[in-house]
């Protein structure tokens, strides 16, 4: 009798090939991107796919790019689709979204995953709180909650929930209120904001209903424009929406001026070590003029993980970041 | 033995804090999207059992803590504290009084437990999580009485702790004691 053939004998060791999502998991997705489709279909807007492989960077504040050397250049890949959309709408397209692969280095946790889904999308002559009304329409009809919500400034929410206010107080009174965890900011006053944003501010917004945090302060506008709040202070008009502490969304009123927007990111390329590339195709469209518009980020796994009741990002994806 | 991003750092990782050897027991990864990374971790003291919360920045880096587990046999208690063998090596260790702090009321002659060793120095023991104790000294039983639940105290044969026991529990008896809460568990037969 012939052995039966040993199939394993050259397999070095047995992997985790399973999906991290259950399939009932990935059929809710899979309706929830019809009913995304359906929003956009029903309001006018493209839907377009993005490039997965950029000839410059994305720089965004704290926000890392892969880079890929190829034999004819560096590539980096999206940490959201924002610069092609972006160059879509300065040249004449209209509205465009796009549901595109992101990929950001380092970021893994429970609502964190190096490669995720970014919805994106822009609204042509409309603010950025008139997108935020829209944003939530998507999300209270994907998640099936109410589109109740409450508008809060960055500066009144560190007020009412970290009992601080971030523009006056001094360096030496932020880090008093950082306690055991002022070491870990290290005189650095952005790194102590930060800080105290994830520890006392973020757990508190969207308990009961949706949050839109907005009026960022000026030195995190990304690219946002900026203007001056109520009380004539310069802030960014940039929104960020939350449900039950997590961060779901972030948009603009897009800033339109197009040597502003590449002082910005020359800035942060100064900090960058990573060999990061400025995308000169997306600032050349930009130079060439953004009609007025606003624009928003939508992290669509975690909006699964709230529809669906699901803690970790891995359970919405086929195959999560330690499985790929 | 090295330090390593904390990025790498997950749950059962072994790390130094201000000198001391720490068993990570839990990390979240929490960061603005357009702003700072931070490393939440829960984390507890392998020389005192503390637990505290500790936060880190995203991409610092971390001293690991050469911390081993091996085999050991308990063998006796002298004035430098409790002899053990390494069952792999043979070699004896000497585990201090401090190190083994309670576990000395369950801790039997010739009985195997999980020695942890920093820097090849032992700071804690592991016992197995059921021990079988006999029963040296306690009131009489009462016969029959399994449903009661009063308990009252017995004295261990080889360490002289005192447990708590049902009534029906007698002297000469052989009972398993959790080791963990410290709690009669059964009658050995």
């Amino acid at each position: 009798m012939t052995p039966p053939e040993d199939r394993t004998s050259h397999r070095l060791t047995v992997t985790n090939w399973r999906p991290t999502a259950s399939v009932g998991v990935l059929r809710r997705r899979a309706e929830l991107v019809e009913r995304t489709r359906q929003f956009f279909r029903e309001r006018n807007a493209l839907e377009v796919d993005t490039p997965v492989l950029q000839s410059g960077a994305n720089l965004d504040h704290g926000v890392l790019p892969f880079r890929l050397d190829l034999h004819h250049g560096a590539r980096f890949l999206p940490t959201s689709p924002e610069h092609p959309l972006k160059r879509l709408v300065a040249a004449d397209y209209g509205d465009v979204w796009a549901l595109a692969p992101a990929f950001r280095v380092g970021e893994r946790g429970r609502r964190h995953g190096p490669e995720f889904r970014m919805l994106e999308w822009y609204r042509l002559g409309w603010d950025d709180r008139r997108l935020a009304e829209e944003v939530i329409a998507l999300l209270a009809l994907l998640t099936d909650k109410p589109s109740t919500h409450s508008i809060i400034s960055w500066r009144d929410a560190f007020r009412t929930y970290a009992k601080i206010d971030p523009l006056t107080a001094d360096d030496a009174t932020i880090m008093a209120h950082l306690g055991n965890d002022a070491a870990v900011a290290n005189g650095d006053r952005r790194v102590a904001l930060d800080l105290l944003l994830t520890r006392d501010v973020e757990p508190q917004l969207g308990r009961d209903s949706w949050t839109v945090l907005t009026d960022y302060p000026a030195d995190q506008c990304a690219q946002a424009r900026i203007r001056n709040d109520a009380n004539g202070t310069p802030v960014a008009a940039r929104f960020e929406i939350y449900r039950s502490g997590i961060e779901l969304a972030n948009g603009y009123h897009e800033l339109l001026d197009g040597s502003l927007l590449r002082e910005r990111l020359a800035g942060e390329l100064a900090s960058r070590t990573a060999g990061e590339q400025l995308d000169e195709r997306f600032l050349s469209a930009m130079a060439h003029g953004l009609p007025d518009c606003a624009g928003v980020a939508v992290g669509f796994d975690r909006v699964v993980m709230l529809a669906l009741g699901l803690n970790h990002i891995e359970q919405t994806q086929a195959f999560g970041w330690e499985n790929t | 033995m090295g330090t390593t991003g904390i990025g790498e750092v997950t749950k059962g990782s072994k790390v130094i804090f201000d000198g001391a050897p720490w068993l990570v027991l839990e990390v979240n990864f929490v960061k603005p999207g357009k702003g700072n990374a931070f490393y939440k971790l829960r984390i507890q003291n392998l020389l005192t059992g503390n637990t505290l919360e500790k936060t880190l920045r995203g991409g610092e880096k971390v001293e690991i803590a050469d911390v081993a587990e091996s085999e050991m046999q308990y063998m006796y208690f002298d004035s430098t504290g409790f002899i053990f063998m390494d069952q792999t090596s043979f070699e004896q260790v000497t585990v201090s009084t401090a190190a083994i702090d309670d576990d000395k009321d369950f801790l039997l002659e010739n009985m195997n437990v999980q020695v942890t060793l920093w820097n090849d120095s032992p700071i804690a023991i592991r016992l197995p999580n059921t021990v079988t104790m006999e029963v040296e000294y306690t009131e009489p039983a009462i016969k029959g009485d399994t449903q009661s639940r009063v308990l009252k105290p017995a004295k261990l044969k080889g360490t002289g702790a005192t447990v708590p026991v049902p009534i029906f529990v007698a002297i000469g008896d052989k009972i398993a004691v959790n080791t963990q809460t410290r709690e009669y568990s059964g009658r050995v037969k």
